[in-house]
């Protein structure tokens, strides 16, 4: 019974995002969003073109859209501004640049860092040692002396 | 008697008590000598009254406004309200620093007081290290560097004033207390840790002494980030709370370690594993909040908060380098003694999953610190100049966070020690439903994308699994006790509230998560000229531009945008959003009118306007669904770990009956 | 273990390293790609009413290209330097050319007026120029050498000093 149940979830699951994730059209506005969203406001901290209210993004946002309507490519689009601003101007670095790292080290360091885990987590307590030679029980009781002086 | 002398004199009497505070606290746990520790303690408190006595004096001095001191000078003016005058004692850098120093002297204090009855030798090593800590930045105080009482001359007839966007909201009076609170406590299980490592045992005893430490920092600095997005989407005018700024990355870095901290730390409690990584987890903490205080004050980033650039700089760097060596050095020393005598054996177990997800957050921190640290690198390397902003961050992080938001529905619902599979099926068949419900909602709401559809799915998921114990414990209460329901639940939150507490800061968690998926999916906006009189509609309201004015203040001039917003069918609201122009500001200040509904948020902003003739004003609307579940979530998340850190009520003595009382001997 | 600790050791190095090398960059100075590119070319309304004003009426002369507006106050402050490199350059094939930035006609014409100052000034309506140059934020000045290639920029106020250096390295040399 629970099988099904967990069956039946995990089958609605799986729709549900399949359909969310259908590739939805994009519109001309869409597109100037979603260029804006990749360059950088000269004028601001930092800020996209697409959220910053200033005057200068305003204007940016102006040009995209003539572009967009122009019927230019993303890349050419990006590469007008970035003749003019330099390769500060785009917010995402290119994946296909020495910048390119920063998007390979996240991925190096969650699968790295997994398959340690995994060994780590798998790994099973080395078999418990005999009872202890007199030496190491000498050891042993110095060990709790000096501890149980440390709460002094 | 001047401001400026108390407090310059104050300073500078608290740095030799500070350095004595550490000499004799390391005598004292060196030599186990009750009086150099006795000497330490009223050193200790002697510097933090001092200290705290030279804060009052910079508040004094702002309140009346006494331009003499060049930070009042360039940070008060004689129009400035009375409580902005004392919320610019954190206005700019000596200020802050000013505070930083006084709560750590009071945290010092704490360890010198209460931190030694517990576990003496400990906590007098760990308060050397702390007044050494405390007198470096007295240092800081009492130099160039970051000097608050420093004269000006001539004396200016009236000030600057705050800078513009720290006037605007009374909220700057709770965002970097908070974030400074949370900063410095962690200062405690950091000495804590260093005192471990140095007297090479303590075993895991230290970790008990600080564990409300931890948290409460944690919860302060969490409550701190939210507040600060708070201010950011409120007062900044630009529509989002988070841009990935540098300074908001050099908090969440933190953020993200303590949070891994606070779990691996259960592990090493319960099964006496992990204990390097969870020395290396709080070293590496603490240095993330030193980097963050070194990337908001040096001038090395660009961002809203580099109010100027400073010697500071050089220092922080040297400070942050020495208490890295210091702590890798030491962790590096006493390495092989802390190998862990057992193992996890079993990878779907509790500690399997707290060590999946220390990874994840591991990883979700150092992309952070690449992504803000990577222009730098390129630029000294290379010379080229280059950003990286929301677009790799918001690619990266959200499936982290994602990934993330899974194990901590997993995490409490799995055994210790491995579980079966009839525990997987019975623990997960209800929140494997909700899931599924949480997906569906999500589509047929509309909502499009993969990652707002998988957060709420995960989002159900974790409630459903946070539901389930609570339904359980009440449950188990009512069988033992008899207890009621809402009894039940009470005692539950009080005599567990570790636990429980913590499953409340899970729920506070997802509010937030959902909150940010929504808003981020669902958000509709639009921007259009408007002469008074005409109407925009965007995300089914209709906003009308009503009227264009001036308004007066003494210390500011705006330009008002009325608007009335109607919702179809619904009772209509106003909204204000405004340019405010500063006598000390060459641009005008945006200042959105924000009507906050609980499904969703009418954020309006004021772009431009006509300025010869007000004929015109060019509005920008944006409707946000769910972003108030943010600052809810926040709250929540405040309010579990109030209740996790909060000890237990001590357990009554039992009331036997007479017949029994009267044969027992006591 | 010894080779985690080295790896330890040299991250935290790194780190260090990368810190103390981020000092020697000013986050301010950020560097426009347009430098050694042909200027943008451009067609813009005169402020006085003469009409328009393209770049390629300048050709033969060196153009030093101003970005200001009426409310920038370092913009106020750098106007007298231009006044005097105005008065000594501009019968040497030298000629400044103000080109007014998110400002509206009056307040130009009420800024020059009050200031003083002959040389031509334009209205970029929509900042297009603005952007295709590279302005960072206002003032800044573009050098043009008489190739047409931007020789040089400063983004600022403009001293004595800077702009006499910047017109000498653009001027047209005397035949000989």
């Amino acid at each position: 019974m629970s099988r099904l149940a967990i069956g039946a979830a995990l089958a609605v699951l799986a729709l549900a995002l399949a359909f969310a994730a259908r590739p939805a059209p994009e519109t001309a506005a869409g597109r100037v969003d979603r260029v804006s969203s990749e360059l950088r406001c000269p004028v601001c901290q930092g800020l996209s073109v697409r959220d910053s209210p200033s005057e200068t993004a305003r204007d940016m946002r102006d040009l995209v859209a003539l572009r967009v309507t122009e019927g230019k490519s993303d890349d050419a689009i990006r590469d007008e501004f970035r003749a003019a601003y330099g390769d500060w101007v785009v917010l995402r670095p290119p994946l296909l640049s020495p910048a390119g790292l920063v998007w390979l080290a996240p991925l190096l360091l969650v699968a790295g860092g997994a398959f340690l885990a995994l060994r780590l987590a798998r790994a099973t307590a080395p078999p418990p040692p005999g009872p202890p030679n007199a030496a190491a029980l000498a050891a042993l009781r110095e060990r709790v002396a000096r501890d149980e002086e440390a709460d002094a | 008697m001047t401001w400026l002398d108390l407090g310059a004199g104050a300073l500078r009497a608290a740095l030799p008590l500070a350095l004595w505070g550490a000499l004799a606290a390391a005598y004292a746990a060196w030599k186990r000598d009750g009086r150099a520790l006795g000497s330490a303690r009223w050193a200790v408190t002697g510097a933090f009254a001092l200290v705290a006595l030279a804060d009052l004096a910079m508040v004094g001095a702002l309140v009346t406004h006494d331009f003499s001191i060049r930070y009042v000078a360039l940070n008060n003016a004689r129009a400035t309200p009375l409580f902005y005058s004392v919320i610019s004692l954190w206005a700019a850098l000596e200020g802050s620093i000013l505070l930083w120093t006084v709560v750590l002297a009071g945290a010092a204090g704490w360890v010198a007081w209460r931190g030694t009855r517990a576990l003496p030798r400990l906590a007098a090593t760990a308060l050397a290290i702390l007044c050494g800590m405390l007198a470096f930045f007295l240092l800081l105080v009492t130099t160039p560097a970051a000097d608050p009482f420093v004269a000006t001359f001539p004396v200016p007839a009236d000030g600057r004033g705050p800078n513009p966007l720290l006037q605007n909201n009374p909220l700057m009076a709770l965002h970097p207390p908070l974030l400074y609170l949370g900063y410095v406590l962690f200062s405690v299980p950091f000495a804590y840790a260093l005192a471990s490592l140095i007297l090479g045992e303590g075993g895991d005893r230290w970790l008990t002494a600080t564990r409300r430490f931890a948290v409460v920092s944690w919860a302060l600095l969490g409550v701190g980030i939210v507040a600060g997005s708070w201010w950011s989407y409120a007062v900044l005018g630009w529509g989002g709370y988070w841009a990935w700024d540098p300074v908001e990355n050099a908090a969440l870095m933190p953020w993200l370690t303590a949070t891994a901290y606070l779990h691996s730390v259960m592990v090493e409690e319960k099964r006496r594993l992990l204990r390097l990584w969870n020395l290396a987890l709080v070293i590496a903490t603490f240095a993330l909040t030193i980097l963050g205080t070194f990337l908001t004050r040096s001038g090395i980033v660009n961002s809203v908060h580099a109010f100027s650039q400073s010697a500071i700089g050089p220092l922080l760097l040297g400070y942050l380098v020495a208490l890295l060596v210091l702590g890798v050095g030491l962790l590096l020393w006493r390495a092989p003694q802390l190998a862990d005598a057992g193992a996890i054996g079993a990878p779907l177990s509790r500690e399997a999953v707290f060590l999946f997800q220390n990874v994840l957050f591991v990883a979700a921190t150092f992309t952070v610190l690449l992504g803000t640290l990577y222009p730098i690198i390129a630029e000294a390397i290379s010379g080229a100049q280059l950003s990286i902003g929301a677009p790799y961050f918001d690619r990266v992080e959200v499936p982290l966070a994602l990934a993330l938001l899974f194990l901590m529905g997993v995490g409490p619902q799995l055994p210790w020690h491995g579980a079966s599979r009839a525990t997987l099926e019975r623990q997960f068949t209800f929140p494997l439903l909700a899931a599924a419900a949480g997906a569906a909602g999500a589509v047929l709401a509309g909502l499009t994308g993969v990652a707002p559809a998988l957060t709420w799915a995960l989002g159900a998921f974790v409630s459903a699994t946070v539901l389930q114990e609570f339904a359980r414990g009440i449950r188990a209460r009512r069988a033992l006790h008899g207890e009621r329901a809402p009894a039940a639940l009470a005692s539950l939150l009080r005599r567990n509230g570790r636990r429980y507490g913590g499953y409340v800061v899970h729920l506070g968690i997802v509010i937030v998560a959902l909150g940010v998926a929504t808003s981020q999916a669902g958000t509709r906006e639009t921007e259009r000229t408007l002469a008074p009189g005409e109407h925009l509609s965007v995300g089914g309201h209709d906003v009308e531009l009503v009227a264009l004015r001036d308004v007066a203040e003494p210390q500011r001039r705006s330009v008002v945008a009325d608007l009335r917003v109607s919702e179809k069918g619904g009772r209509p609201a106003d909204a204000h959003p405004a340019l405010v122009s500063y006598p000390n500001a060459q641009q005008p200040i945006g200042s959105p009118g924000i009507l906050a509904r609980p499904g969703e948020d009418v954020y309006t902003i004021l772009a431009a306007y006509d300025q010869r003739g007000k004929a015109w004003a060019t509005i920008r609307v944006r409707v946000i669904p769910l972003v108030s579940w943010l600052w809810l979530g926040g709250l929540v998340v405040g309010l579990g770990a109030l209740v996790a850190a909060l000890p237990p009520p001590r357990p009554r003595r039992p009331a036997l009956p007479a017949a029994v009382g009267a044969g027992v001997v006591r | 273990m010894t080779r985690w600790r080295w790896l330890a050791a040299a991250a935290v190095v790194a780190l260090v390293l990368v810190l103390a090398l981020g000092f020697r960059r000013d986050p301010r100075d950020v560097r426009s790609g347009t430098v050694g590119r042909p200027a943008p070319a451009f067609e813009l309304a005169r402020l006085d009413g003469g009409g328009t004003l393209a770049f390629r009426d300048l050709a033969g002369q060196a153009v030093v290209v101003n970005f200001f507006a009426s409310w920038c106050r370092p913009c106020k402050e750098e106007h007298p330097v231009l006044l005097r490199a105005w008065e000594r350059y501009r019968t040497s094939g030298v000629v400044i050319v103000g080109i007014l930035y998110q400002d509206d006609e009056a307040a130009g014409l009420d800024f020059m007026r009050r200031l003083g100052g002959t040389w031509p000034t334009v209205r970029d309506e929509g900042g297009r120029t603005a952007l295709a140059y590279g302005v960072f934020g206002i003032p800044e000045t573009f050098f043009i050498g008489t190739d047409g290639i931007i020789a040089g920029r400063h983004v600022g106020p403009l001293d004595d000093a800077v702009l006499t250096a910047a017109i000498e390295a653009i001027r047209p040399k005397a035949p000989r």
